[in-house]
This record gives structure tokens, sequence and C-alpha cells, in this order.
């Protein structure tokens, strides 16, 4: 049987912050999207954090709602727990993707997240969502937020022991599920699949992934979350409530010896909203900040560092050597602190947070035909002119997945994406190769420009 | 009625097969659960005796604190255990009602 097939203006790749932004951009224009995501919901690593800096805004309060109009928009069809397998192009010049929707196990038409399967279902499990440190069961909601609302079976941690099927009232589990193939056709892609953190381990003197209570940034961010693992900033050694919180900068950017030699933008900024953060939830904790140098280049964000200075963290210049732990798990940094005559000291925290990077994870040369630049992400060959635009015609860049940069670029850079994207089926779609755009007759006359 | 039967049996007999074709990661998990079973008696037993921290349980039952943190953060979301307010840096946990363990 011949796979289903949809046609669209414009296939997104990605629905993070950039994606969802992209897409939403293009279809109030009135072209038609396919957003293509690979996780069970749409959301990216915005709706993971605390707040955002430079407005302290709860991240849930304004991703949810985007995350909802993407959902809602009748010009976007929405995909998500998808695998794009491959990119080619047609005769007229559009692309087509090959797509397997995987099994959730759970019928999402009739499933309303009432969450009685996941109640029942015996299996815990680390959640990523929360770092690990939370839990999800073998058939759960992804988290409270999600979008779609709906559960899934994560089938390689199941027993196959069908209670929740047993319990489900409308009958929406369905083991019987298989991987189903879809055909996306589409005039433009745009690519926003984002960054991933450097690895927590990647510099084994630090202790990441090995010392308990040396976590990542990203961890803090579920810390702080009222949805959070524990509801309140513990450590993860035995749920003490930290006293004292040290910042390691430029745990991860910054360093040949990582193969990351560039700035993430980003770290120096969310360790100073963390910092103010932690002095609210936990007003009597001595927080340091150990660092190279602070870059708060965006707007406002100079006012924001000296908030912070002025709410008592302290920031210490120095470059962080080595962090080990004592007998309770302390860890212990040795650290030169290049204001103090350069002297070498250690000190005994209660939990040390390393500032890791950003780092591109997903390499889009096999399926998209884009180049990459030397350090990982997608590259932009015309960045002062068309910052948007990759090495193929027809694939624009959107957010992270072009370099590091915080959710304003994004949503900056989604916009100016979907504006490049609009003008390539304008000039190769309806009033060139005759492509999908799927608009009134009137409206087409207005919009076009070519 | 006899359709019904019928449906139940065909189900539990995709379930067998489907337990068949899976049957490295179920007989994983299967391990995992018990694993887990045994530890979460382990913390129930210790928590009979009323609101604990998470290294007076740990000290209890001889478990790693980092591990009884995840099981009480576990339990704590499906409703298991509930935080009862702090003793020194710690928060206290107790069992929920019994008919829920
Ligand atoms: C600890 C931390 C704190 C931060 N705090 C702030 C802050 O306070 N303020 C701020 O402005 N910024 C902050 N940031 C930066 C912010 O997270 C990013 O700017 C933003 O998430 C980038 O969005 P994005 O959509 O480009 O990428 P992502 O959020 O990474 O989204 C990419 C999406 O694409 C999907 N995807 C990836 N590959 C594929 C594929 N092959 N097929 C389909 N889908 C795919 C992913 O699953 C994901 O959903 C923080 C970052 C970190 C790490």
């Amino acid at each position: 049987m011949a796979p289903r097939t949809i046609k669209v203006d414009a296939l997104v790749v990605g629905g993070g912050i950039a994606g969802m932004q992209s897409a939403l951009d293009l279809a109030d224009q009135g072209y038609q999207v396919a957003l293509v995501e690979k996780q069970p919901s749409i959301g990216g690593k915005m709706i993971e954090l605390s707040k955002v800096f430079p407005t302290l805004d709860c991240c849930s309060c304004i991703t949810t709602p985007k995350m909802s109009a993407v959902a809602h928009n009748s010009n976007i069809q929405l995909f998500t727990y998808c695998d794009i397998q491959s990119v080619d192009k047609q005769g007229d010049g559009r692309f087509v993707a090959q797509v397997i929707q995987k099994p959730r196990y759970v019928d999402i038409e009739t499933c309303t997240a009432c969450r009685q399967c996941e109640y029942a279902c015996p299996i815990d499990l680390p959640h990523p969502f929360d770092q690990n440190l939370g839990v999800h069961r073998a058939i759960y909601v992804p988290f409270s937020t999600a979008v779609p609302q709906k559960a899934l079976i994560d089938i390689d941690n199941c027993i196959l022991c069908g209670k929740c099927e047993r319990v489900c009232p409308v009958g929406c589990v369905d083991f019987t599920q298989q991987p189903e193939e879809l055909a996306i056709e589409a005039t433009a892609i745009v690519l926003a699949t984002g960054f991933e953190i450097t690895p927590t381990d990647a510099k084994a003197e630090y202790g990441g992934g090995k010392l308990l209570n040396v976590v990542n940034a990203l961890t803090v961010e579920r810390l702080l979350a009222p949805t959070g693992p524990y509801g309140h900033v513990l450590r993860p050694s035995d749920g003490k409530e930290p006293d004292s919180i040290a910042y390691i900068q430029c745990a991860g950017s910054r360093d040949k010896s990582l193969g990351v030699e560039y700035c993430s933008r980003i770290c120096c900024m969310y360790a100073i909203k963390q910092s103010m953060l932690i002095s609210g939830a936990l007003p009597l904790a001595d927080i340091a900040i150990y660092y190279m140098d602070i870059r708060t280049f965006g707007k406002g964000y100079d006012q924001f560092y000296q908030t912070a200075k002025a709410m008592g963290v302290q920031f210490i210049k120095g470059k962080v050597a080595k962090i080990t732990e004592d007998e309770n798990q302390n860890p212990i940094v040795r650290v030169e602190l290049i204001d103090e005559g350069s002297q070498v000291v250690e000190r005994q925290h209660d939990m040390v947070v390393l500032s890791v990077g950003m780092v591109s994870k997903y390499d889009p040369r096999t399926i998209y035909d884009v180049n990459v630049a030397g350090d990982g992400f997608v590259d932009t060959p015309l960045t002062n002119v068309s910052p948007c635009v990759t090495s193929r015609p027809g694939v624009f860049v959107s957010g992270s997945a072009a370099g590091p940069m915080d959710i304003v670029d994004s949503i900056v850079m989604a916009g100016a994406a979907a504006a490049e994207a609009a003008a390539y089926i304008q000039a190769t779609g309806p009033n060139g190769h005759g492509g999908g755009r799927s608009i009134a007759a009137g409206e087409e006359k207005e919009l076009a420009h070519a | 009625m006899t359709d019904k039967k019928e449906d139940t049996k065909n189900r539990a007999a995709m379930l067998k097969s489907l337990r068949e074709k899976h049957k490295e990661t179920v007989e994983k998990t299967q391990a995992l659960l018990k694993h887990n079973q045994s530890i979460r008696k382990q913390i129930r037993q210790a928590m009979q005796s009323g609101p604990m921290t998470v290294p007076e349980v740990a000290e209890a039952t001889g478990l790693p604190s980092d591990r009884v943190l995840w099981h009480v953060t576990a339990m704590k979301k499906y409703d298991l255990v509930r935080e009862v307010g702090m003793s020194g840096e710690y928060y206290q946990y107790e069992l929920a009602q019994k008919e829920n363990q």
C-alpha cells in the first residue's frame, strides 16, 4: 500500500520554540505547514526551563500557549514522535519527505490523558525530561503540559502485563499498533532541529556524571521548576537543601580540549538567572559563580547581571581546575583566584552546577544535503545578508540549529526563516512550478511579490 | 457475550505473542521490577515508624541515599508517600494511605 501523502507548502523539522514560531509565522500568512517533531511532545528545551532571562517570565506560561497555538492552527498539521527517513526532490522541484510515525501503542484520538494507565503501571523509569532525577512509568503522558496531551508506551521498558489496557476507561491502549509510513510533500523546508547541551561528563576533571552533587544547568532548571522532580531545590545525593552552591562557567564552551572553541552565549545569562531564582527559593544560600569573563550582550542583560550582584551573588574570577568530593559527597572546587594574587584554593560547596554549553546534536547532511559549519551547526553561507539561508535552495534554518542562541534570538530567526521560506514558496510555488500554496485565490494576489 | 469472550481470548493471545516477540526487553524489565519492588519493601518497612528524611531511610535500610531519594521521588509522584515538613535541612516523608501501597 502506498504511504499516506500530505501536501503542504512548508515542512518544518523540529518543534522547539524556533520550529513552532516558524510554523506559526508561515501558517498565519496562509501557508499550509507540516511540523514534524521526533519527541512525543513539542516544546523543545524551552518547555523544560523554569523561568527565562531576562524577564524572569514563567517558562511554562509562555511556552504552553505557543504549543497550543501550533496544535490548534488550522494551517498546521502536527506530527509528533516521527522520524524523517529521507528527503528527495521531485521533478516539479518540490521536496518529498518519507516519514515514519512511531507507534505510541495508544490511540491518540480517544486518549484523554486521564493517566489512570500511568497509575496502574508497575514500572518506574528515570525520566529524561527531569534529567533522570524524576520518574515516569512505562506508559505515561510525557509531562504535564505536553502537546499533544496523550499517553504513550515505552515498549522497550514494558513487561506487557496489560494492566494499563484493563484500567483505561476509553479502551485506547493498543498493543497492536505498528509504525506507519507517510510522505510529506513541501515546496520549502525549515530546519529547526535545535541543540544539545555539552555532555555533563565531557570534562572528566569536573566529575560530572560521576559525582552526584555535580549537576548540569538543565538539571537546575528542573529543580527550580514548580513541576520539577522534587518540587524544591534539593541536591541529588541525599535530598539536602543546599546552603552553598557554585557555578562553573565555560564548563563546556571556549574549550579547545573539548573541540568546542566558541562561546555558547547563553551560559553567563542562565547562570545569573538561576542564581537569582535560587536566592529566591533559598534566601540563606550562598551562591558563587566562578567565571573567566561575564558576557551579557543582549538588551537588558547587563542590568540583569548588576541586579544579581546587588542581590549578593558572588562573582569570582577564576578558572576551576578540578572538582573532587569529601566523604559526605560535598564537592570540593580547586580554583585559581585571579583577583586574589592567583592563589590556588580549595572550596567546599553543597552542590556544583556545570554551566554546560550548546552543541549541535543532529547532523542534517545525509537527509537534507545541506552543509554544516566547522562547529557542527547548520552552515549559513550568507550570514550577513540572509542568515536563514542554507547551502541548499529551498532549505532554511531556524533557531539554535544554526548555532548557539537564546530564545529571543531563536524567535527572531524563526520569523526570518518563515519570511525566507514564504518568499521561496512564492517564487517557485504557484507562480513558478505550480507548487502547493493553498490560500484563497484573491489573497494570493495580495501576497505575491514576485 | 461469546464475542466478548472471544475478544478477551484474542487479546490474551496477542499479549502473549508480543511478550514472546519482546522477550529480551520484557525479561530485563521484569528483573528491574523485581529489584525495585524489593527496594520499595525495605523503604516502606523503614517508614512504618513515622515521618523520615532521606538520610534516615538510607541509614535504616542500608541503601544509598541517592537511590532512596529517587524511590521516594517516584512514590511521591504517584501518591504513595507525602511530604510532611522539614527536619533541619531535609524534608520528611511519610507513607500515604495503606490501600495505595
Ligand atoms: C540550562 C539552560 C537554560 C536556558 N535558559 C534560557 C533563558 O532563560 N532564556 C533564554 O532566552 N534562553 C535560555 N536557554 C536557551 C534556550 O533553551 C534555547 O535558546 C532554545 O531552546 C532554542 O530553541 P530551538 O527551537 O532552536 O531548539 P530546541 O529547544 O533544542 O528544539 C529543537 C526541537 O527539534 C527536535 N528535533 C531535533 N532533531 C530532530 C529531527 N531530526 N527530527 C525532528 N525533530 C527534531 C527536538 O526534539 C526539539 O523539540 C537556556 C538553555 C539551557 C541549556
